[in-house]
């Protein structure tokens, strides 16, 4: 049954991906390399990434696809002795300049982990910790936005009634949609998702690759993922990365039904990775 | 979309540079609160040594590394330190037979026997007895312990001697039975040979105990304020950092280690004896280490309960009678020095000071290379 | 090795590790014993009339009309003693020169034990010192002295090879025959109603001025002299260490630089608190001049640099131990390093901080060897809050090595040695124990 509905969504999807307007390009990356010391982690990757589309990445695990999404938020930079090289053009500025402002960066493209990473604290105070670091201090208006991402991530009617308690208290599934409402709740342009559903149950799996399905109508949205039918039910476009080299990019459909690349067809037919 | 999707992510040079230099004061103003630990160690080492310069350039080395009268507020002053090094010695060496073999004998309990509950109840008895004020110990020292071993110092070491000795002897009697018996194969049946080689091996180290306890209960002690009071005291003192330390590095041995050893067939004795130990020995000598250090640092036990007679003891080894370290001299004489700063007799102290110092500095960077040492080895 | 013996060898391993644990255990209860059972005896003893004396007439606590009436029944019950002595008195008058002679020192002896044991004689001039002015305030003490007042001591050296024997003669075979002889014997039976003892809940003792050098009163001076040098102490170690401690977790890039601090940390940490003490003196004291004599704050500020690594690893740890998810949401979110450290791993990392501190806190107020030189002294009044910039204080564990080694009535006033080593040690173990039980609730929400 469950082959069922995904090729129905695949279908759904890739006639959306099909329809004939061209898509504006929001990011652009050109060349793009970056190096753990003197080990390249991503080698001079070029990809156009669509507004308002899903954009997925797969690949063998260490292939340098979270390696490369983290990049494009420059979260990188957090960890000791790694350099790039190359660009990525977010609105015609390369972000890897001199003069970009990180922190303007990251508050305009979200990101959502691998594993729920909510704070120690309230549901409410979780959602508001983006906006209150813009220096939204008026209470009206943070309530009003932290309701407005709560019912973006869907989670709106479970936590309603507590939003003063811990967020530690909820389940993984909750965990998660809590930390998509939170990187919405700083209305980005782009949200970045690192393997979203990897640490939960299928149900929750389920809720948030329908979540994932709403919110490509505002948001760009670039998603790492290891489970090719993910891939395949959710996104637009997807890239297939191996050790490094993005070996082929295309749409969703054509990318799993039509492999370009002989290497593309052995991942995706399960003889390796 | 908000009013922010129009900040930009260019920022001007002007707001750039603002807040590199922010950013950079910001760290600066860190690091020197950081540095000030480094900036204190100087200080301490500068101004120990400022004062303790005088005194070796007034007295030379000499007579206070060498001589033994120890006369600093006589006419002549006599400044020979050398009974108040050995009695430091004498009494860190006694701490450290006290706490070592206890410590590294709890911390493979800590580490490998006891389960998990238990050691929730044990830790705290630890955390206890690190945490018990040092002027306490010596109060205990002087108050409790003095009088005890001055009234009844002979029933004490020989219930003493049974209490340390008989289960190492009983360990011993029984590898060597099992040797002998290995021996003896050829020979005579098994049954008869168990039953000729224990009893004897046992009766022989009863025999030896007892006339060692015998003699023992027949000491005098003239003062309850010894070597023997300190040293016990300290190496209880010592313990928890033994225990502590040593645990950490058993710990860092690793299950795959143990697990190798087990599935060869050794039994739990085998594996840490013959694997751990010799796996994270360097980190137990960093343990022993730090546990000289707690106790040569030490000073309200050994001021108060050493009965501070600067001179040798004889033979030198004699736990039982008074001494004198640096650390109490340092705190008893300052009190009488200090108003004539400027004094021979008040820089020797700096001079004593400054050999702890650089003794406890010198461990300490022993330890630190050894512990970071095995860390390479260990690949962590 | 046979397998038996390689088994028995097994258990006799476990055997020693066993008992080495049980050892320290013992060792700590041994500790712990007689300064807990002692130690509470100066809160809760049986206290004479005269302890309730001392009460009303130094610290205005009480019932007087309660206390005169108490007064009057040991009066009448020591009526007896006064006049046997007068008779006793008239008798010598009435005696040869050479027997009055041989009765006068054995006498004064038997007057002055008693002094102690009840105070003044009725009708004598007030006396100088505070301590002759009462008897024996504790039950257990007036039996001390009434075994003095019923014995002598005296040293037999009859056997020559020997050291000297101390005997105790009962007194009252001197006094055989004279008006004196029913004197011991009385004694010995009324003096329950002669000193009224009555078991006493002196939990003031924490809260009371010593009077007349610990002979009454409580342990204020020095526990309030504790508790200033240690919050000192607090104040200057807590931000340097937190912030130190930030810095090399959060900042810091590792490299020459900040591998040298950190052995300078630990190098701090190996110091010997006697050195704190004499670098207290020669740089805060002698140098910069914080104060001009011995002061809370330079000892306070010595006390601080020894902390100071304690304080630093343990908030290292704590900020370490906070997930590295935390943090990159927060920066994944727009945040700046420095928000993030304020908002999310500081809260975060807070009770483990905090766990440290309060470790801290209690070895602050347990050293001795630090303050000796920068801020003890042995005798002073509590101090206002302004005089600990300039005013040196007593302080418990100071107090403690001068009580009982220095005080010129040692064994009299044991209770209030054990009793500020009660203190003492209760105060750092409470501290620890809410040390121990934070890390129990931060381990048991680790691990969900």
């Amino acid at each position: 049954m469950s082959e069922e509905i995904t090729m129905k969504k695949i279908d759904t999807f890739a006639e959306h991906g099909d329809g004939n307007q061209p898509h504006e390009t929001h990011l652009s990356i050109r060349d793009f390399s970056l190096f753990y010391g003197d080990f390249e982690a991503v080698r001079k990757v070029n990809m156009d990434i669509p507004k308002k589309m899903v954009t997925a990445m797969i690949g063998p695990s260490g292939c340098g696809k979270s390696t490369l999404l983290r990049s494009i938020n420059r979260m990188n930079d957090l960890i000791p002795s790694t350099s790039a090289a190359g660009e990525i053009n977010f609105e015609g500025h390369n972000i890897y300049a001199r003069n970009i402002d990180v922190v303007t960066l990251r508050a305009r493209v979200g990101m959502v982990f691998q594993k729920p990473n909510v704070f120690p604290k309230s549901i409410f105070d979780n959602v508001a910790y983006g906006p209150r670091l813009q220096g939204m201090r008026n209470k009206q208006e943070l309530s009003e936005i932290v309701e407005q991402s709560l019912r973006q991530a869907a989670i709106w009617d479970e936590v309603k009634d507590r939003l003063q308690a811990n967020a530690l208290g909820m389940s993984g599934g909750q965990q998660q949609r809590l930390c998509i409402a939170r990187a919405l709740a700083i209305k980005p342009e782009i949200l970045l998702m690192d393997e979203p559903t990897s640490a939960l149950d299928p149900k929750a799996t389920a809720l948030i690759e329908d979540l994932i399905g709403e919110l490509r109508q505002n948001y760009t949205i670039v998603i790492v993922t290891h489970n090719m039918q993910q891939a395949a039910r959710v996104s637009d476009l997807t890239a297939f990365m191996y050790e490094g080299v993005l070996v082929e990019f295309g749409k969703t459909k054509q990318l799993f039904t039509n492999p370009a690349n002989p290497q593309t067809e052995n991942y995706i037919t399960g003889r390796f990775g | 979309m908000s009013k922010k999707a129009n900040t930009s992510l260019i920022m001007s040079d002007a707001a750039s540079r603002q807040q590199r230099i922010s950013s950079l004061l910001g760290q600066a103003i860190l690091f020197l609160i950081t540095s000030l630990s480094t900036i204190t160690v100087f200080f301490i080492f500068y101004f120990i040594l400022k004062d303790a310069i005088p005194f070796f350039k007034s007295e030379g080395f000499k007579e206070f590394f060498t001589t033994t009268r120890w006369y600093p507020s006589g006419s002549p002053a006599e400044f020979g330190a050398l009974p108040i090094f050995v009695g430091t010695g004498l009494v860190t060496l006694g701490a450290i037979v006290v706490a070592v073999p206890l410590g590294i004998a709890a911390s493979v309990c800590l580490s490998d026997l006891l389960p998990f509950n238990v050691r929730q109840i044990v830790k705290p008895v630890i955390e206890i007895l690190a945490a018990i004020p040092s002027v306490a110990y010596g109060f205990f020292a002087l108050v409790v312990f003095a009088p005890l071993l001055q009234n009844h110092g002979g029933a004490i070491l020989s219930t003493g001697v049974w209490i340390v000795l008989g289960p190492i002897f009983a360990l011993l009697t029984m590898v060597l039975g099992d040797l002998l018996l290995d021996k003896l194969r050829n020979t005579m049946s098994p049954k008869v040979a168990t039953s000729i080689v224990f009893p004897i091996l046992g009766t022989l180290s009863f025999l030896f105990l007892y006339r060692l306890s015998a003699n023992l209960s027949g000491v005098e002690i003239s003062s309850g304020t010894n070597a023997l009071n300190v040293s016990i005291i300290l190496g209880i003192m010592a313990l928890p950092t033994v225990v502590s330390v040593a645990e950490d590095a058993l710990q860092a041995a690793g299950r795959e280690l143990r697990e190798g050893s087990y599935a060869l067939g050794a039994t739990r004795a085998e594996t840490i004896i013959k694997t751990i130990i010799p796996a994270s020995v360097s980190g137990i000598l960093a343990a022993v280490i730090l546990g000289v250090m707690r106790a040569i640092g030490e000073t309200m036990v050994v001021w108060m309960a050493s009965g501070n007679a600067a001179r040798i003891p004889e033979p030198w080894y004699n736990m039982l009678q008074p001494v004198r370290t640096l650390t109490a001299t340092i705190a008893g004489d300052m009190g009488e020095a200090d108003h004539v700063t400027g004094s021979s007799r008040f820089h020797v102290l700096f001079a004593m000071a400054f050999c702890l110092l650089a003794f406890s500095f010198i461990m300490n960077l022993i330890s630190e290379i050894i512990v970071k040492r095995s860390r390479k080895k260990l690949g962590k | 090795m046979r397998l038996e013996t390689r088994k028995l060898l097994d258990k006799a391993f476990s055997g020693l590790g066993l008992i080495s644990i049980a050892v320290m255990a013992i060792a700590l209860l041994l500790i712990l014993t007689p300064i807990v059972w002692r130690g509470s005896k100066a809160f809760i003893f049986k206290g004479t009339i005269e302890h309730r004396r001392v009460m009303l007439e130094l610290f205005d606590r009480g019932n007087p009309e309660k206390f005169n009436q108490e007064s009057a029944d040991a009066a009448a019950a020591r009526a007896p003693v006064y006049q046997m002595m007068e008779a006793f008195e008239a008798e010598m008058k009435a005696m040869d020169r050479k027997k009055r002679k041989e009765y006068k020192a054995p006498f004064r002896e038997v007057e002055n034990a008693l002094e102690e044991l009840l105070g003044p004689m009725p009708g004598q001039r007030t006396p100088v010192l505070l301590r002759q002015r009462y008897g024996q305030t504790r039950w257990d003490r007036a039996l001390v002295k009434l075994h003095e007042t019923l014995y002598s001591e005296e040293w037999d050296y009859s056997n020559a090879d020997a050291m000297g024997v101390l005997v105790e003669k009962p007194r009252v075979d001197f006094f055989t025959g004279t008006e004196l002889e029913p004197l011991f014997q009385y004694l010995e039976d009324y003096l329950p109603e002669m000193m009224q003892p009555k078991t006493t809940f002196y939990y003031q003792f924490i809260t009371d001025k010593s009077k007349d050098s610990h002979i009454f009163g409580g342990i204020w001076p020095e526990v309030l002299g504790t508790i200033y040098l240690t919050i000192g102490a607090m104040i200057f170690a807590i931000p340097m260490g937190v912030i130190a401690a930030i810095y090399l977790c959060e900042y810091a890039k590792e490299g020459r630089i900040i591998s040298f601090i950190r052995i300078c940390i630990s190098t701090l940490a190996g110091v010997p608190s006697i050195v704190f003490g004499l670098f207290g003196l020669a740089f805060f004291l002698n140098t910069i001049q914080v104060s001009d004599s011995k002061s809370v704050l330079a000892g306070s500020l010595t006390l601080s640099l020894l902390i100071l690594p304690t304080i630093i690893r343990s908030s290292e740890e704590a900020i370490l131990a906070v997930p590295r998810a935390y943090k990159e949401a927060s920066l994944g979110l727009g945040a700046s390093r420095w928000h993030t450290v304020l908002t999310v791993i500081l809260p975060a990392a807070m009770p483990g901080i905090l766990t440290g501190i309060v470790i801290s806190m209690g070895r602050a107020a347990g050293e001795t060897a630090p303050i000796i030189f920068t801020a003890a002294v042995s005798v002073g009044a509590p101090l206002k809050i302004w005089e600990t910039l300039s005013q040196p204080t007593p302080a418990l564990p100071w107090n403690i090595y001068n009580l009982c080694t220095e005080h010129e009535a040692v064994d009299e006033i044991r209770h209030v040695q054990y009793g500020m080593v009660f203190t003492l040690v209760a105060i750092v173990l409470l501290l620890n124990l809410a040390a121990i039980l934070m890390r129990a609730r931060i381990s048991k929400k680790l691990r969900g």
